[in-house]
């Protein structure tokens, strides 16, 4: 019989059980979808890493490694595998695209998943296995033939099978693309035996065998201990990357970073309002069925039953709520992370299963525990005592004096602003709860729309004011000489740089030096003003600036990879950055002594000569467009919480107001007794609304301002932002937030038409 | 002269299939000025006629007149307004708003009532001068009911409509709010209405109404209507 009056209270309180179920839903369902983002992809770039052997570290040589070299790479104490590995980008026959030739001598290091066709086979005299994704952009097919050409050579062979590579999970041509684009790019995998076909006889006679510059291993050692063992077996210092510093594993984790720190702070904050308000919701429910405890206590019922009867309820929201939240997590989840998202553009892996993080689980038996708990507890305290004290209604806290109401402003006050500030002060709770659902709307309307502005001004900056130049040329640095160079870029009126891969405190930072005489090329200080480059020092990188704690006129030691040569620089200033670098002129480089060849030139012509020292030219609209799909995997997540933020807003709002409604109702049918208008009794109603609004906003602004500070500051090893809001955020996040206040202050206060006076005030008191 | 005219009010409410006649074509004139009690038993019709003149409802036909005025077809902004000018209510449970004082509870009426007096005045007149900056909560039923009163004369209605205004008070508390009652009404000139099943009240009235099962039965007049302590209660 307790059980079918369960399903029947459920009826009657529906509008409060259903929103509760959606907060508790919502609050869940964002909280577990974005720390199921970062998780999955962690599991699932694991997957790819594994399958295909991942290497954990890089040896690089100019000179190349020979077969021997690769033998005691080997031999080293704690190396498990390695393999001698070679990339270089081809260009596609009679095509513009580029394909970057990969070969692994021993494919269990750094080898391929095959998704389609033959599996791999080393001894393959003409298979490609080429990218699935690319294949797929181009309409490439397994049993088709492709025709590749480098520098003077030419290599054709016979798709024998689609494939994915973790040395390409995140398949860019070099660090200035920041999205891959498989219609132009892609990667394929050929074998050894094939490699030693097309190299001519002539180049083996002398190169040897050391046509590998690279050897990829899988170690667990620790990177100093492993540099030191490599250096010892090869006897000479080479340039040793491990895999945080390659694009895919670094990207990747730092796509994993970013979840977690998001998931760790709106999705949170999310949640605790959820629970917040359930638990304010559950407590009145329990308040206002009194009466109706009374009476089975009354009736003989122990209270242990009727504690469980009604903690059932408790416990029936959570697991609903519970359960539909895993769904809509999962929704989310799949929303952001599926092949087809922008995630699914950047990131090239087979398998894209979504995983819930343990923690969650965590999390979601805790709130059922601590609901069921908030349950039990408001129920014990409405059985607290005899039968008949059961039996008499809830009454709420007694009225007291407020201190404030000694004072003169407040005696001037008209009835309506004091009867709706004690009311305030009398439902602490519920004022706080609504106070807290404002601010948390706030909070996530500035947070989200302040982030896009950052990103938006971040790439805008670059777009107006760093690049000012229509096209980049690629120079193939280690065939070109320094009066090509100037050759060329006087012929395209242009600057030109020359970048390279320093060690600065054991970590890889680039260099890059600069010469600009056409200003085509600029700088931004910390503040995204422009910033001219002097030749008395070196520029650092925000990030770079942080790490290691420097300021201007300190001085950074660093020395290039392969070189024993290590330079000191004064910084002359810092600057913001796409990629963790130190800047600085031609000029300042040669006082250095630093030896360096120009590999691009940035020039607004688009009458490019034909070179052979050419590898390739982007436009910046091309540049800028990577950008723009990289934002999107942001936009995404922002639009999904702007989105859950007006919701549970509604929803939270919603559930407060009618709480609120309800408590009232009897003042509110006594004021329309007494004569008092609907309208007037509706505007005291949203009066308070309003005031709350005002209060949340205000509050809001600055949280919100805080939250996305931080933000960017846990995200400041990602990226070199300065936070911007623009005014249109304050604008929208401010009538936003209005919007679904009012709407629901209006939305309640309409029902105070159908107040029905007469039964209102028969009720006991 | 008649303040208050009835001509063939029924109320009729509907539950479903089932339909409950609370008045039956009821027909009733009562004078200005006149201490008048509605007699009758628990569901007889009597709370469904106070709440019909003081416009808490709607009959579903026939016709209330009051003061002149047919109340039968007004909207809901001219019933408010007609509450707020012309009648006061006292209820058997005070209804007085908890987060307001004393004073701000009787005077939260000047509002909206078009001739409203000094609720200073009427708070002194009840006798809770010394308790205006109270809340309600810290007073006891009896002074509760006081307050009540004096919102409702506040206002400075035509009409005060008392639904069983000592159901909820000890005897000797009831006759006391009722003697306030009576004498404040009758100084003031008020037409009072009281609606009860205490047969002891109905011995102070001028005009005694009774009620049945939806039906008025009688209308009397009393020619020498009791004082307060002359009732045995």
């Amino acid at each position: 019989m307790l059980t079918r009056k369960l399903f029947r209270t459920i009826g009657r309180y529906k509008a409060q059980f259903i929103s509760m179920i959606i907060m508790i839903s919502l609050g869940v369902g964002v909280f577990v979808g974005f720390n199921m983002e970062w998780y999955s992809l962690e599991k699932d770039t694991d997957f790819i890493f594994e399958q295909t052997g991942f290497a954990d570290y890089r040896i690089y040589s100019e000179s190349g490694f020979t077969a021997e070299d690769l033998e005691k790479i080997k031999a080293i104490s704690g190396v498990t595998d390695a393999s001698r590995f070679l990339t270089v980008n081809a260009a596609v026959k009679d095509d513009t695209d580029i394909l970057a030739i990969a070969v692994s001598e021993n494919i269990d290091v750094s080898g391929v998943y095959l998704t389609e066709g033959e599996p791999y086979d080393a001894e393959s005299p003409d298979g490609f296995w080429l990218s699935d994704q690319y294949a797929a952009k181009n309409n490439v097919h397994v049993g088709d033939k492709l025709t590749l050409t480098y520098k003077m050579l030419t290599v054709t062979g016979t798709v024998k099978g689609l494939v994915k590579a973790s040395e390409f999970l995140i398949c860019i041509p070099d660090e200035t693309q920041l999205m891959p684009d498989y219609n132009s790019f892609g990667f394929v995998y050929l074998s050894p035996v094939m490699l030693q076909d097309i190299i001519p006889a002539i180049f083996k006679s002398f190169v040897g065998d050391s046509l590998y510059y690279q050897i990829n291993v899988k170690s667990p050692l620790e990177k100093k201990a492993f540099v030191e063992a490599v250096e010892a077996a090869l006897s000479k210092t080479l340039l040793v990357l491990s895999k945080d510093e390659t694009v895919s594993y670094s990207e990747a984790m730092g796509e994993v970073e970013e979840g977690k720190t998001m998931g760790s702070i709106l999705p949170v904050l999310f949640l605790s309002i959820a629970i917040l308000t359930m638990v304010t919701t559950m407590h009145r429910i329990t308040a206002s069925e009194k009466t109706q405890i009374g009476t089975l206590k009354a009736l003989g019922f122990h209270d242990s039953r009727i504690l469980r009867h009604y903690t059932s309820y408790a416990l029936a929201i959570g697991l609903a709520g519970s359960l539909l939240g895993i769904g809509i997590g999962y929704l989310l989840g799949w929303y952001i992370m599926n092949p087809n998202s922008a995630m699914g553009t950047y990131i090239d892996m087979p398998r894209w299963d979504l995983y819930v993080p343990w923690f969650c689980w965590v999390i979601l038996v805790f709130i059922n525990v601590f609901l069921t708990l908030i349950g039990f507890l408001s129920v014990r305290q409405m059985l607290k005592g005899t039968a008949a004290d059961a039996l008499r209604p809830y009454s709420p806290k007694k009225m007291r004096h407020l201190a404030l109401e000694e004072t003169k402003a407040f005696k001037r006050l008209n009835f309506a602003t004091k009867w709706n500030l004690r009311d305030c002060f009398r439902h602490k709770s519920r004022t706080c709860m609504t106070l807290f659902g404002i601010v948390g709307c706030m909070v996530l309307l500035v947070g989200g729309l302040g982030m896009n502005d950052t990103m938006k001004a971040f790439v805008q900056s670059f777009y107006d004011n760093a690049i000012n130049y229509q096209l980049r040329v690629n120079l193939d640095s280690e065939t070109i000489t320094e009066d090509e160079v100037d050759k060329l870029s006087e012929q395209l009126e242009g600057d030109w740089s020359a970048s390279m891969s320093v060690q600065l405190e054991d970590r890889p930072v680039s260099l890059e030096i600069y010469h600009i005489t056409h200003g085509l090329v600029r700088f931004l200080d910390e503040d995204m003003q422009d910033m001219p480059l002097s030749d008395d020092g070196a520029y650092i990188c925000a990030r770079i600036a942080k790490e290691s704690g420097l300021s201007a006129g300190d001085t950074l030691t660093f020395s290039p990879y392969g070189s024993d040569d290590s330079y000191t620089a004064v910084i002359a200033g810092i600057d913001r950055s796409l990629s963790e670098s130190i800047v600085m002129t031609d000029v300042y480089a040669e006082t250095l002594g630093i030896d360096f060849t120009a590999n691009t030139i940035y020039t607004d012509s688009t009458d490019v000569p034909d070179s052979s020292h050419i590898l390739n030219t982007q436009t910046k609209q091309a540049i800028m467009d990577s950008f723009g799909t990289f934002m999107e995997l942001m936009y995404v997540m922002v639009s999904l919480l702007i989105l859950a933020a007006v919701v549970l807003s509604l929803v939270v709002l919603y559930n407060l107001g009618i709480m609120s409604y309800t408590e009232r109702y009897r003042e509110m049918a006594t004021l329309k007794v007494v004569g008092f208008r609907d309208r007037r009794i509706a505007g005291l109603l949203i009066s308070q609304n309003l005031w709350l609004t005002v209060a949340g906003i205000l509050i809001g602004l600055p949280a919100g301002f805080g939250v996305l500070s931080y933000l960017l500051t846990a995200l400041a090893s990602e990226y070199e932002m300065q936070l911007v809001i623009g005014p249109v955020t304050y604008l929208v996040s401010i009538l936003l937030t209005f919007l679904v206040s009012l709407g629901v202050g209006l939305m309640v206060a309409r029902k105070n038409r159908h107040i029905d006076m007469v039964a209102a005030l028969k009720t006991e008191e | 002269m008649n303040i208050i005219e009835l001509k063939d009010v029924s109320r009729v409410y509907k539950n479903g299939e089932h339909e409950q006649r609370a008045l039956d074509h009821a027909n009733l004139s009562l004078e200005e000025g006149k201490f008048i009690v509605v007699l009758g038993p628990s569901g007889a019709g009597k709370s469904t006629l106070l709440n019909l003149l003081g416009g808490l409802d709607n009959p579903t036909s026939g016709t209330v007149i009051v003061n002149g005025k047919d109340i039968s077809t007004l909207t809901g902004n001219e019933l408010a307004d007609y509450r707020a000018a012309t009648v006061g209510f006292v209820f058997q449970s005070y209804n007085l708003i908890p987060t307001l004082t004393v004073l701000e509870n009787v005077a939260l009426v000047k509002d909206i009532a078009p001739d409203p007096l000094s609720s200073h005045d009427m708070l002194k007149a009840v006798g809770l001068f010394d308790h205006i900056h109270n809340f309600p909560s810290e007073l006891s039923g009896g002074e509760q009911q006081r307050v009540s009163i004096a919102r409702a004369l506040c206002k400075n209605p035509k009409i005060l409509l008392c639904d069983e205004p000592t159901g909820a008070l000890d005897s000797e508390t009831g006759v006391l709010v009722l003697k306030l009652l009576l004498s404040m009404a009758r100084e003031m000139g008020k037409t009072i209405i009281i609606v009860t099943h205490n047969q002891n009240i109905a011995r102070m009235a001028d005009t005694v109404v009774r009620v049945r099962s939806g039906r008025i039965v009688s209308c009397e007049q009393q020619e020498h209507p009791l004082a307060a302590e002359e009732v045995d209660w």
